[in-house]
C-alpha cells in the first residue's frame, strides 16, 4: 500500500508544487490541509505516514499544530517535517521543541525534499 | 567495481528538473486562477515567498509619460521609503521598461536601484506586450545565495501573467 503524506499549507501555490513533485518522483499518496487546525482533523481521519507542514498559517500555526498532534495518542508517532522560511537556530529550536522531527527551508528544493521524505518513508 | 555516482547524479538532476517544472507550473496556475485583483496580488506575494525566496516585494505602476513609477502595492517593506521611483535616476529601470527583466548577479554587491535596501530583481509586468508595472524583489532569505535559473523562469511567468493584478479589466 502506498505511503500517505499530509501536506499542510495555506498557500495553494505551495501545495500544488509539493503535490506535483511527490506525484512525479515518489509513489506516495498525497492529502492536503489548509492550516494547522484543518491538519489535525485531516490527520485523525487519514492517518498519514508523514506530515509536511508550513509554520506560518492562519487559525493555527505549524508549531501549535505540531504540539497538539504530539498530545493526540493516534498522531504522536507520525514524523512531522516543518517548512520554514527561516533557517535561524532559534527558530529551528522552537520547531524541535514543538515536537517536529525535521525541518526544510523555503523555497523548497525538489531533490532535497524527495531525499528527506525517502529517509523517513523509504523509496 | 563500477561507481553508482553517475546514476545518482542523473537521478538527482532529474528530480531537480521536476522540482523546477513544478515551481513554474504552480506559479502560472496560481496567477491564471486568481479570482480577482486582490487574489492576484496575493498570488504575487505567495510566489515571491514560497517559490523564489523573498518576503519583501513591491509592485510599482508606470505613469503615462514613463518617467516615474508609483508604489502600487507592497509586502514586507516600508512603503514610505519607496513611494516613487524616477526613471532618469534609475538606469536599470530603462532596460526594464523595454520589457526585459534585470537580475542582480550572485557575485555582485551592486543594488539595482538607488535605495539602501538590496534589490535582487526588477520584473516588467506586461499587458498587451507593454510594461504597465514593475515587480521589485528586495532582500532574499538569508539562506538563499541569489537568483537561480529557475527563479528567472518564474519571473518570466510573473512578467507575462501578473498583468491582471495591476490591470484587472484586461481579460485573461
Amino acid at each position: 500500500m502506498a505511503k500517505k503524506v499530509l501536506l499542510v499549507d495555506d498557500s495553494t501555490t505551495t501545495l500544488m508544487m509539493e503535490e506535483m513533485i511527490l506525484k512525479q518522483r515518489t509513489n506516495y499518496e498525497c492529502v492536503t490541509a489548509k492550516d494547522g487546525l484543518d491538519a489535525i482533523s485531516r490527520a485523525v481521519v487519514e492517518a498519514p505516514d508523514l506530515v509536511l507542514m508550513d509554520v506560518v498559517m492562519p487559525r493555527m500555526n505549524g508549531f501549535e499544530a505540531c504540539k497538539r498532534m504530539r498530545m493526540e495518542a493516534s498522531l504522536s508517532g507520525i514524523p512531522i517535517i516543518l517548512v520554514t522560511s527561516r533557517g535561524e537556530e532559534e527558530y529551528v529550536e522552537t520547531g524541535f521543541q514543538s515536537g517536529c522531527n525535521d525541518y526544510i527551508t523555503k523555497p523548497i528544493n525538489g531533490p532535497e525534499l524527495v531525499t528527506l521524505l525517502h529517509s523517513y518513508l523509504g523509496e | 567495481m563500477m561507481s553508482d555516482l553517475p546514476a545518482k547524479h542523473e537521478k538527482r538532476t532529474s528530480v531537480q528538473s521536476v522540482g523546477d517544472q513544478a515551481k513554474v507550473y504552480a506559479a502560472r496556475m496560481r496567477l491564471q486562477n486568481a479570482i480577482d485583483q486582490a487574489d492576484a496580488l496575493d498570488a504575487i506575494r505567495e510566489i515571491a515567498g514560497n517559490l523564489i525566496g523573498t518576503e519583501e516585494v513591491a509592485v510599482f505602476k508606470v505613469d503615462k509619460q514613463r518617467s516615474e513609477l508609483w508604489l502600487y502595492w507592497s509586502f514586507g517593506i516600508d512603503p514610505n521609503k519607496h513611494s516613487v521611483l524616477e526613471v532618469r535616476r534609475e538606469p536599470k529601470l530603462k532596460q526594464v521598461l523595454n520589457g526585459k527583466p534585470v537580475f542582480r548577479l550572485r557575485s555582485s554587491a551592486e543594488s539595482l536601484l538607488s535605495t539602501d535596501d538590496p534589490v535582487n530583481a526588477l520584473i516588467p509586468v506586461l499587458v498587451d506586450g507593454n510594461p504597465c508595472a514593475v515587480i521589485v524583489l528586495f532582500r532574499l532569505f538569508p539562506h538563499k545565495a541569489g537568483i537561480e535559473p529557475v527563479d528567472r523562469e518564474i519571473c518570466e511567468v510573473l512578467s507575462n501573467c501578473a498583468g491582471r493584478a495591476i490591470e484587472p479589466h484586461h481579460a485573461r
